[in-house]
Protein backbone atom coordinates (compact mmCIF):
# COMPACT_ATOMS: atom_id res chain seq x y z
CA UNK A 1 0.00 0.00 0.00
CA UNK A 2 1.89 3.16 -1.04
CA UNK A 3 0.84 6.76 0.44
CA UNK A 4 0.95 10.58 -0.51
CA UNK A 5 3.34 12.79 1.49
CA UNK A 6 5.14 16.03 0.12
CA UNK A 7 8.28 16.76 0.92
CA UNK A 8 10.10 20.14 0.86
CA UNK A 9 13.96 20.03 0.51
CA UNK A 10 15.89 23.77 1.48
CA UNK A 11 19.17 23.35 -0.26
CA UNK A 12 22.22 25.22 0.02
CA UNK A 13 22.04 27.76 -1.94
CA UNK A 14 25.58 27.48 -3.49
CA UNK A 15 25.11 24.67 -5.28
CA UNK A 16 24.02 24.06 -9.08
CA UNK A 17 21.05 23.11 -10.01
CA UNK A 18 22.28 20.72 -11.77
CA UNK A 19 24.05 19.49 -8.83
CA UNK A 20 20.41 20.02 -6.96
CA UNK A 21 18.69 17.49 -9.73
CA UNK A 22 21.70 15.08 -9.49
CA UNK A 23 21.15 14.51 -5.29
CA UNK A 24 17.27 14.51 -6.29
CA UNK A 25 17.79 11.97 -8.64
CA UNK A 26 20.06 9.54 -6.22
CA UNK A 27 17.18 10.07 -3.43
CA UNK A 28 13.96 9.32 -4.96
CA UNK A 29 15.67 6.64 -6.37
CA UNK A 30 15.49 4.92 -2.88
CA UNK A 31 12.18 5.30 -3.01
CA UNK A 32 11.00 2.96 -5.58
CA UNK A 33 9.17 -0.15 -4.88
CA UNK A 34 7.82 -2.86 -6.81
CA UNK A 35 4.17 -0.94 -5.95
CA UNK A 36 5.34 2.56 -6.51
CA UNK A 37 7.78 2.17 -9.52
CA UNK A 38 7.19 6.07 -10.65
CA UNK A 39 7.16 7.59 -6.44
CA UNK A 40 7.29 11.24 -7.51
CA UNK A 41 4.29 12.73 -8.97
CA UNK A 42 5.19 16.32 -9.21
CA UNK A 43 7.98 18.44 -8.16
CA UNK A 44 8.31 22.41 -8.19
CA UNK A 45 11.71 24.41 -7.61
CA UNK A 46 10.81 27.49 -5.83
CA UNK A 47 14.16 28.90 -6.39
CA UNK A 48 16.23 30.56 -4.11
CA UNK A 49 14.53 32.56 -1.24
CA UNK A 50 15.77 34.34 2.01
CA UNK A 51 15.23 32.33 5.22
CA UNK A 52 13.10 33.98 7.75
CA UNK A 53 16.11 32.66 10.27
CA UNK A 54 19.78 30.89 9.49
CA UNK A 55 20.01 27.54 9.07
CA UNK A 56 23.53 25.87 9.51
CA UNK A 57 24.78 29.42 9.22
CA UNK A 58 23.35 30.21 6.12
CA UNK A 59 20.62 33.16 5.16
CA UNK A 60 19.64 31.63 1.60
CA UNK A 61 18.38 28.76 0.62
CA UNK A 62 17.05 27.22 -2.67
CA UNK A 63 13.47 25.47 -2.05
CA UNK A 64 12.32 22.63 -3.85
CA UNK A 65 8.88 20.69 -3.34
CA UNK A 66 8.16 17.25 -4.22
CA UNK A 67 4.73 15.04 -3.99
CA UNK A 68 5.71 11.49 -3.24
CA UNK A 69 3.48 8.36 -3.71
CA UNK A 70 5.12 5.57 -2.11
CA UNK A 71 5.43 2.82 0.60
CA UNK A 72 6.06 4.22 4.27
CA UNK A 73 8.55 1.67 4.75
CA UNK A 74 10.73 3.07 2.06
CA UNK A 75 10.90 6.38 3.92
CA UNK A 76 13.34 5.40 6.69
CA UNK A 77 16.24 4.41 4.46
CA UNK A 78 15.40 7.99 2.59
CA UNK A 79 15.12 10.32 5.26
CA UNK A 80 18.31 8.86 6.62
CA UNK A 81 20.11 9.74 3.70
CA UNK A 82 18.29 13.27 3.93
CA UNK A 83 19.86 13.72 7.04
CA UNK A 84 23.50 12.91 5.96
CA UNK A 85 23.49 14.78 2.65
CA UNK A 86 25.10 18.09 4.17
CA UNK A 87 24.17 19.89 1.10
CA UNK A 88 20.71 19.90 2.60
CA UNK A 89 19.66 22.40 4.99
CA UNK A 90 16.44 20.64 6.40
CA UNK A 91 13.81 18.98 4.72
CA UNK A 92 10.13 18.44 6.10
CA UNK A 93 8.14 15.53 4.74
CA UNK A 94 4.13 15.92 5.47
CA UNK A 95 1.16 13.36 4.32
CA UNK A 96 -0.69 15.08 1.30
CA UNK A 97 -3.77 16.32 1.59
CA UNK A 98 -3.76 16.66 -2.11
CA UNK A 99 -6.14 19.50 -2.01
CA UNK A 100 -4.32 22.08 -4.40
CA UNK A 101 -1.92 21.90 -7.34
CA UNK A 102 1.70 22.68 -6.91
CA UNK A 103 2.57 26.22 -7.65
CA UNK A 104 5.95 27.72 -7.39
CA UNK A 105 5.09 30.91 -4.96
CA UNK A 106 5.87 33.30 -7.85
CA UNK A 107 3.09 31.57 -9.70
CA UNK A 108 0.62 31.84 -6.49
CA UNK A 109 1.29 35.47 -6.30
CA UNK A 110 0.81 35.91 -10.13
CA UNK A 111 -2.60 34.24 -9.54
CA UNK A 112 -3.19 36.38 -6.13
CA UNK A 113 -2.13 40.02 -7.28
CA UNK A 114 -3.96 39.62 -10.58
CA UNK A 115 -7.43 38.19 -8.55
CA UNK A 116 -6.85 41.40 -6.01
CA UNK A 117 -6.28 43.75 -8.50
CA UNK A 118 -9.44 42.63 -10.12
CA UNK A 119 -11.19 42.86 -6.82
CA UNK A 120 -10.21 46.70 -6.44
CA UNK A 121 -10.66 47.76 -9.55
CA UNK A 122 -14.30 46.79 -9.90
CA UNK A 123 -15.80 46.32 -6.46
CA UNK A 124 -19.10 46.24 -7.81
CA UNK A 125 -18.21 42.75 -9.71
CA UNK A 126 -16.99 40.93 -7.59
CA UNK A 127 -20.24 40.20 -6.09
CA UNK A 128 -20.78 38.07 -9.28
CA UNK A 129 -17.85 35.71 -8.14
CA UNK A 130 -19.01 33.31 -5.17
CA UNK A 131 -16.08 33.32 -3.17
CA UNK A 132 -15.67 37.08 -3.40
CA UNK A 133 -18.94 37.91 -2.56
CA UNK A 134 -19.29 37.51 1.17
CA UNK A 135 -15.80 38.22 1.89
CA UNK A 136 -15.09 41.81 0.06
CA UNK A 137 -17.79 44.08 0.80
CA UNK A 138 -18.78 42.43 4.48
CA UNK A 139 -14.95 42.99 5.97
CA UNK A 140 -13.91 46.11 4.93
CA UNK A 141 -11.88 47.21 7.71
CA UNK A 142 -10.98 43.06 8.55
CA UNK A 143 -7.69 42.59 7.30
CA UNK A 144 -7.60 39.06 7.11
CA UNK A 145 -10.74 38.46 5.91
CA UNK A 146 -9.63 40.69 2.51
CA UNK A 147 -6.26 38.39 1.42
CA UNK A 148 -8.01 35.45 2.14
CA UNK A 149 -10.25 35.98 -0.44
CA UNK A 150 -7.51 35.95 -3.09
CA UNK A 151 -5.86 32.26 -3.48
CA UNK A 152 -9.84 31.54 -3.54
CA UNK A 153 -10.03 34.23 -6.66
CA UNK A 154 -7.24 33.06 -8.02
CA UNK A 155 -9.77 30.64 -10.47
CA UNK A 156 -11.63 33.81 -11.44
CA UNK A 157 -8.20 35.83 -12.60
CA UNK A 158 -9.09 35.46 -16.35
CA UNK A 159 -12.46 35.89 -16.66
CA UNK A 160 -11.96 39.09 -14.22
CA UNK A 161 -8.70 40.17 -16.56
CA UNK A 162 -10.52 40.08 -19.71
CA UNK A 163 -13.59 41.43 -18.49
CA UNK A 164 -11.65 44.40 -17.42
CA UNK A 165 -10.96 46.95 -20.27
CA UNK A 166 -14.92 46.36 -21.85
CA UNK A 167 -15.80 47.43 -18.33
CA UNK A 168 -13.98 50.06 -17.36
CA UNK A 169 -16.01 52.60 -18.97
CA UNK A 170 -19.16 51.34 -17.40
CA UNK A 171 -20.05 51.36 -13.42
CA UNK A 172 -19.01 48.96 -11.67
CA UNK A 173 -22.15 48.14 -10.66
CA UNK A 174 -23.66 47.06 -13.62
CA UNK A 175 -20.78 45.27 -14.67
CA UNK A 176 -21.36 43.10 -11.81
CA UNK A 177 -24.51 43.11 -12.73
CA UNK A 178 -24.17 42.04 -16.47
CA UNK A 179 -21.93 39.04 -15.35
CA UNK A 180 -24.66 37.40 -13.51
CA UNK A 181 -26.84 36.78 -16.48
CA UNK B 1 -21.99 44.09 26.58
CA UNK B 2 -21.14 41.96 23.58
CA UNK B 3 -19.69 42.36 20.37
CA UNK B 4 -20.86 40.67 17.57
CA UNK B 5 -19.12 37.73 16.50
CA UNK B 6 -16.59 38.71 13.39
CA UNK B 7 -17.05 35.95 10.95
CA UNK B 8 -13.81 33.52 9.80
CA UNK B 9 -12.12 35.02 7.16
CA UNK B 10 -11.14 31.84 5.55
CA UNK B 11 -14.61 30.23 5.47
CA UNK B 12 -15.99 33.32 4.24
CA UNK B 13 -12.57 33.38 1.16
CA UNK B 14 -13.97 29.41 0.25
CA UNK B 15 -10.74 28.21 0.96
CA UNK B 16 -11.57 24.46 2.98
CA UNK B 17 -7.79 24.12 3.89
CA UNK B 18 -4.94 25.69 4.29
CA UNK B 19 -1.44 25.28 3.07
CA UNK B 20 1.67 25.51 5.19
CA UNK B 21 3.71 26.86 2.21
CA UNK B 22 1.44 29.63 2.06
CA UNK B 23 3.36 32.36 3.81
CA UNK B 24 1.63 35.26 2.62
CA UNK B 25 -1.58 34.29 4.68
CA UNK B 26 0.09 33.10 7.35
CA UNK B 27 1.89 36.10 7.54
CA UNK B 28 -1.18 38.01 8.50
CA UNK B 29 -2.20 35.28 11.38
CA UNK B 30 0.69 36.45 13.52
CA UNK B 31 1.78 39.01 15.50
CA UNK B 32 4.80 41.33 14.77
CA UNK B 33 7.00 38.82 17.04
CA UNK B 34 5.88 36.04 15.10
CA UNK B 35 3.06 34.31 17.70
CA UNK B 36 0.18 32.84 16.25
CA UNK B 37 -2.93 35.40 17.00
CA UNK B 38 -5.74 33.70 19.06
CA UNK B 39 -8.89 33.21 17.14
CA UNK B 40 -10.30 35.15 19.60
CA UNK B 41 -8.67 38.37 17.94
CA UNK B 42 -8.82 37.07 14.58
CA UNK B 43 -12.32 35.11 14.69
CA UNK B 44 -11.45 32.42 13.23
CA UNK B 45 -13.68 29.28 13.06
CA UNK B 46 -12.54 26.60 15.39
CA UNK B 47 -11.99 24.27 12.78
CA UNK B 48 -9.58 26.80 10.47
CA UNK B 49 -7.62 28.23 13.62
CA UNK B 50 -6.36 24.61 14.43
CA UNK B 51 -5.05 24.17 10.56
CA UNK B 52 -3.58 27.88 11.36
CA UNK B 53 -1.88 26.80 14.12
CA UNK B 54 -0.09 23.42 12.68
CA UNK B 55 0.27 24.95 8.86
CA UNK B 56 2.15 28.33 11.27
CA UNK B 57 4.30 25.39 12.53
CA UNK B 58 5.09 23.97 9.72
CA UNK B 59 5.89 27.36 8.20
CA UNK B 60 8.42 27.65 10.99
CA UNK B 61 10.38 24.27 10.46
CA UNK B 62 10.47 25.53 7.03
CA UNK B 63 11.58 29.07 7.53
CA UNK B 64 9.01 30.17 5.78
CA UNK B 65 8.08 32.06 9.12
CA UNK B 66 10.68 33.55 12.25
CA UNK B 67 10.08 31.67 15.26
CA UNK B 68 11.21 35.00 16.59
CA UNK B 69 10.78 37.70 14.40
CA UNK B 70 13.17 41.05 15.29
CA UNK B 71 15.63 38.67 17.59
CA UNK B 72 19.22 39.21 16.91
CA UNK B 73 21.72 37.91 18.57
Amino acid sequence: MTRKYEIVYIFDSALEESEIDQILDTLHELLKTPSSPEPVTATSHWGKRTLAYEIKGKPIGYYVVARLDTEPSALTEFERRIKLEGRILRYLIVVDEGFKPLLTPAEADAAAAAAAQANTDRPGAAGAKPAAAGAKPADAEAKPADAEAKPADAEAKPADAEAKPSDAEEKPATAGAKEDK
Amino acid sequence: MRRPRKSCSVCESGVRNLDYKDERTLNRLVTERGKIIPSRLTGMCARHQRQVATAIKRARVLALLPYIRGHSR
